[in-house]
């Protein structure tokens, strides 16, 4: 009985569902009816029905064009009236068929031209504006050919893919705008807490561009284009007019974005001290999903601003044109990712970031180049909502997604970029292949709460791999030689030092305080002559036998001393055989084969040199 | 914080533009509420305000300096 009623009940759903499916048929739009009159029917009976149906409908039948004759297609202006009235006339039996002619098309691109006046400043144009439809190249804004920065992250592939639909981005700035070309960009509700009220328009200038390089209305014909541009913008103002914020209004913005759905937060500011205050409500948005990217400043000093040196938090320094650190870039410490920030520097206006927004004196729109990590961060806040729209929901993935995908920067001592140079299409497609894997140890553990925040793990400042090898290498060594050597104290730092050094302390930054020192200590004998100015290039004078020479020499009468100076002596010995076939770079060698050969010979000199030095100890003893 | 700090005015291109205070040892201010008077760049000038920790800026380009009284030494 069940099992009936189950089933009379799918049949009904079934009935339903059919009764109520609009098919395709109904979804097409037609002005033309088409005829098919059978073959067997000759020229001259089909031309009698033809004229006939011209006096009885008062239509002009036409072939469908000039191919149609042999297959007796013929067109006639008309409705579904008429179709039906067709359908059931004699013509029916004269036909193979009779069926409305439908117009397909390629969805039209939505075009939006500014009112004149639009640009005043009058609260964001709310979320009901049509969707902008994607389209395959480049978007259609004619000034898109100016923005190299959007070339430089491999935009136009990663649109392919998706344009944000579905994500907010809630942008914590001066406000934001309705700039003409912010017009068809969506808007979700936001608040003033400078003035403490809802009408978060901007007063400066700077909100409104970030948001634009953010979600600049697209394929618009009109002005540039933005990276997430069918996400939407929730503005938050907490910078006056002349571009300064209390903490505690950034704190409570954070918390209003949290409590308000949005999935992205970007914060083009930083300064001050630490907030007790920001670092909660920064927790309060991590835990319920959200993805916090902070500009690194432009003081061009080791170590990110706050917010960017927050846990949690994604810093971004700034690029120019060129693809290198912008000379006003923080870098350093908090320095996660790098992404375009432009340069203006001598009145460079095309180096700059080129985006719709006001000019405070007037409040006019214009189209305006700005640079700072202010430009930079929102790059990365718009890639993030491209990641999240494609399913990544995890904070800390997306984080990892951007960083994985990054451009790596080979020589990078000083961390300028971070894991490398933000990469949209490439993170996009990480994204969607849904391979992530959390393979930065450091940062787990810095996560995780086992060391101080006021520490920043660069987990990867070093190659583990190559270093591993060093050691063990030069353990190997030492055991070739294991009849004459006592494993001492002494000789194993002495291995350590000349293979390694205490390689994991090159990781560790701490904020503020000059980073050399550590560098020093976690570089290995070669590594010391770019150990100061964070080069990870060889110099040829430390990195060859001349340091063991030298130590060899000067510790040869201490008992003790002189096993440290045999030890370092095969630990160069490792880490120059390792470089030589690792990473040959040495400077003013280059990296060729040159490099390769000299530091292959210098290696076999140290190893002869230790073997020289205990097979003459053991003579002596 | 308050303190009293010599050095040359400059505009920096930071948004639509921001005012900074250089000292001689390469040290930036951030200035805010800035007298009309100040708002030139290349004057030298003594500032006396308070560092703000409490205030985030979009300029980012050092300590925020509430300018509160200044002395122009040259032009």
């Amino acid at each position: 009985m069940k099992k009936l009623l189950i089933f009379a009940l799918f049949l009904l759903g079934l009935g339903w569902a059919i009764s109520n499916f609009s098919g395709l048929a109904t979804r097409g739009t037609y002005d033309s009816i088409v005829l098919d009159f059978k073959e067997s029917l000759g020229k001259a009976q089909i031309e009698q029905e033809i004229q006939a149906i011209a006096r009885q409908y008062q239509v002009t039948p036409h072939l469908n064009s000039a191919f149609s004759g042999s297959d007796n297609v013929y067109l006639i202006k008309g409705n579904g009236v008429l179709l039906n009235t067709l359908r059931h006339s004699h013509l029916a039996r004269a036909t193979e068929f009779i069926e409305p002619a439908y117009i397909y098309s390629i969805p039209e691109i939505i075009s939006a031209t500014p009112e004149p006046g639009s640009q005043g400043l009058t609260a964001p144009a709310s979320a009901e504006s049509p969707a902008i439809r994607p389209q395959i190249g480049a978007p259609n804004d004619p000034d898109y050919h100016k923005q190299w920065n959007f070339r430089a992250i491999n935009i136009e592939a990663a649109w392919s893919e998706t344009h944000g639909q579905g994500i907010t981005i809630a942008v914590i700035d001066t406000g934001i705008s309705p700039v003409p070309d912010l017009q068809q960009t969506q808007f979700v509700k936001g608040y003033d807490f400078v003035n403490d009220r809802e009408d978060a328009t901007d007063d400066n200038g700077h909100g409104t561009h970030v948001a634009g390089t953010i979600a600049q209305s697209t394929n618009n014909h009109l002005g540039v284009t933005g990276i997430a541009y069918e996400a939407k913008l929730m503005p938050l103002k907490v910078l006056s007019a002349e571009g300064g914020g209390t903490t505690a209004d950034i704190a409570e913005a954070i918390k209003f974005a949290a409590d308000n759905g949005a999935d992205v937060i970007n914060m083009s500011l930083g300064g001050g001290g630490e907030s007790q205050l920001i670092k909660e409500a920064i927790d309060h948005a991590h835990r319920k999903g959200i993805v916090l990217v902070a500009a690194a400043g432009n003081a061009n000093q080791n170590s990110a601003s706050y917010p960017a040196r927050y846990p949690r938090v994604i810093g971004v320094s700034a690029l120019d044109a060129m693809g290198n650190k912008a000379p006003y870039s923080s870098f350093g410490a908090g320095v996660d990712i790098s992404a375009p920030g432009g340069s203006t520097a001598d009145g460079n206006v095309a180096g700059g970031i080129l985006q719709n927004t006001l000019d405070p004196q007037t409040g006019h729109s214009l189209f305006a180049a700005f640079q700072g990590t202010s430009m930079a961060a929102p790059h990365v806040a718009g890639v993030a909502a491209l990641v999240k729209a494609t399913g990544v929901s995890n904070p800390d993935e997306v984080a990892e997604v951007m960083k994985q995908a990054a451009l790596k920067v080979k020589d990078d001592g000083l961390n300028h970029f971070g894991s490398g140079k933000l990469d949209a299409a490439a993170a996009v497609k990480l994204a969607t292949q849904g391979k992530i894997t959390f393979r930065d140890f450091f940062r787990w553990l810095r996560d995780n709460g086992y060391l101080n925040p006021r520490f920043w793990i660069d987990g990867g400042a070093v190659a583990l791999l190559p270093k591993l090898a060093m050691v063990l290498g030069s353990y190997l060594l030492a055991f070739l030689l294991r009849n004459y050597l006592p494993f001492t104290a002494p000789l194993a730092w002495g291995l350590v030092t000349g293979s390694s050094g205490l390689f994991f302390l090159r990781c560790i930054s701490l904020f503020d305080a000059p980073q050399w020192p550590l560098r020093l200590l976690g570089s290995s004998i070669p590594e010391l002559g770019g150990a100061i100015q964070g080069s990870s290039v060889l110099n040829p004078i430390f990195a060859s036998v001349l340091v063991p020479v030298g130590l060899l020499a000067l510790f040869w009468g201490h008992p003790r001393a002189k096993w440290f100076a045999i030890g370092s002596t095969l630990g160069v010995a490792a880490c120059l055989l390792i470089s030589a076939l690792v990473s040959p770079t040495l400077v003013w060698l280059g990296e060729g084969m040159v490099a390769r050969l000299f530091l292959l010979v210098n290696a076999l000199l140290c190893f002869g040199l230790a073997r020289l030095a205990v097979s003459d100890e053991r003579r002596t003893a | 914080m308050s303190i009293q700090v010599k050095g040359t005015i400059d505009r920096q291109g930071f948004g639509p533009g921001t005012w900074a205070l250089v000292t001689e040892s390469g040290e930036t201010y951030e200035l805010h509420t800035v007298p009309d008077e100040l708002k030139h760049a290349g004057l030298t000038v003594k500032v006396s305000g308070q560092v703000k920790k409490d205030v985030m800026t979009f300029a980012m380009i050092g300590p925020v300096l509430e300018v509160q009284g200044f002395e122009i030494l040259n032009s």
